[in-house]
């Protein structure tokens, strides 16, 4: 098999940039007034979420995909989505819970936000427990296509619980319509830190597909 | 307008061929029943004596019957695979669509008995009702339940063909059941609690949502899942 240099180059420019963005969080970014030093969990929080948020995104759109072509490739990049969507939510809730212990006074609250995160993770947990229940590679794929569509389904609806329940969670700093209220310079931090975890995540999600596609016959 | 009636009789038949079983194997059914019960009057003892019922009324007429119709929905698909029925259904010319719809009218029927049930003892034992508001009331255990089996049965689907199929089919369920219960419930409690209906109109409209959204996945994808290879 030939050599990929894509993988490695997109692993290493997207390492750099997050670097960058962590020099940024700590020497950059200024102090938030009210919640002190901790709001600087801020920067690796929403990434993880968003970069979370897109793998999920991508399981959906792969298992669309694979129903209708049944093209193995789609699939392998479906697992491989879903499987950093489990990681970056863990990053997204361990990252919060530390956050909530200081700006809170609670590792944990029943926050709609919170709670339908932690379901998604257990969601998406199902995803993988399908796949290794089933008997054979077909039924596997296929099934596991069905669990990764309804999931994302679940995605607008923790969107919607946002709004129907008064939430705790704090309100969108940046995404308003009105435009960020926030000082430039953490805009420029956090844009810097998602760029970055972006990156991360599209050169860890080929290196894993690749992996798929060497572990799986085609 | 043709295919939109012939899917509609092929559920009918799939729907009537289920409920012929459920009534001819009456065991299942009575057990089904009686988990309900027995879930009902659980509570009974596991409230504080302080607690009013009418306060966690939501809880004590839900719980009962998302356990006991979990276990009816289970059974819906679960009973294809003996005699590999499955693959006859497979052979027979109707869309997966019409035999998700078919299961879905099939344990409609059931949990609504559940629902019946439930809320007459629920009245019996811990007195809870929604006074002038019983149609509220029933309409939104109604779209609730609704909501509850489009769902479930699309995931019984999924789960029939596995091997821990039965123990799967809660755990990747309840997850993706949470927005519906936490409507489901607030909307029933505020109707327990004699607040006035604007408030329920929130929770009905979002739960209706759901169960379109839910009804529409299960007719697409019932199909995709019950495949062989």
């Amino acid at each position: 098999m030939k050599r990929a240099w894509g993988t490695p180059l997109l692993l290493a420019v997207g390492g750099l940039v997050w670097l960058a963005g962590l020099a940024m969080v700590f020497f950059y970014a200024p102090t938030e007034r009210t919640m002190g030093i901790v709001q600087r969990i801020f920067y690796v929080h929403v990434p993880s979420a968003w970069v979370a948020f897109l793998a999920f995104g991508l399981v959906a759109l792969a298992s669309v995909g694979y129903l209708w072509l049944r093209d193995p490739r789609l699939d392998a990049a479906a697992v491989a989505a879903a499987e950093l969507g489990l990681l970056f939510t863990s990053a997204a809730l361990i990252t919060g819970a530390l956050w909530g212990r200081l700006a809170w006074g609670a590792w944990w609250v029943w926050e709609p936000r919170l709670t339908l995160t932690l379901l998604l993770w257990f969601v998406y947990l199902g995803y993988f427990l399908v796949r290794t229940a089933s008997e054979s590679l077909d039924r596997a794929r296929r099934l596991a296509a069905v669990v990764g569509i309804v999931g994302a389904l679940d995605i607008p609806l923790i969107h919607l619980s946002v709004h129907w329940f008064r939430s705790q969670h704090p309100q969108p700093v940046i995404l308003r319509p009105e435009g960020p209220h926030a000082d430039p310079a953490m805009v420029e931090t956090l844009l810097v830190c998602l760029l970055g975890l972006t990156l991360v995540f599209l050169g860890l999600l080929a290196l894993r597909y690749r992996l798929e596609r060497l572990q799986t016959p085609a | 307008m043709r295919q939109l009636a012939s899917l509609w009789r092929a559920a009918a038949v799939v729907a009537a061929k289920d409920l012929r079983l459920e009534r001819r194997g009456r065991t299942r059914l009575a057990a089904i029943f009686a988990l309900a019960v027995l879930l009902l009057l659980l509570f009974a003892f596991a409230l504080d004596p302080a607690t009013s019922p009418r306060q966690v009324g939501a809880v004590i007429l839900w719980v009962p019957v998302l356990f006991a119709g979990l276990l009816a929905v289970g059974r819906a698909f679960a009973q294809e695979r003996e005699e590999d029925a499955l693959t006859a259904l497979r052979l027979a010319p109707v869309p997966g669509a019409a035999l998700y719809l078919g299961k879905l009218l099939a344990n409609l029927a059931v949990v609504a008995g559940l629902q019946a049930l439930v809320l007459a003892l629920g009245g019996l034992f811990f007195g809870l009702g929604a006074g002038a508001h019983w149609g509220a009331l029933l309409l939104l255990l109604g779209v609730g339940s609704l909501a509850f089996l489009a769902l479930a049965t699309l995931l019984a689907a999924v789960t029939a063909p596995l091997r821990l199929g039965e123990t799967l089919l809660p755990v990747l369920l309840l997850p993706l059941l949470f927005p519906v219960v936490i409507f489901a419930a607030a909307g029933t409690q505020r109707l327990l609690l004699g607040r006035p209906l604007a408030e329920v109109r929130g929770p009905l409209q979002l739960l209706l949502a759901f169960a379109l959204v839910y009804l529409a996945a299960g007719c697409l994808l019932t199909g995709p899942a019950l495949e062989e290879e």
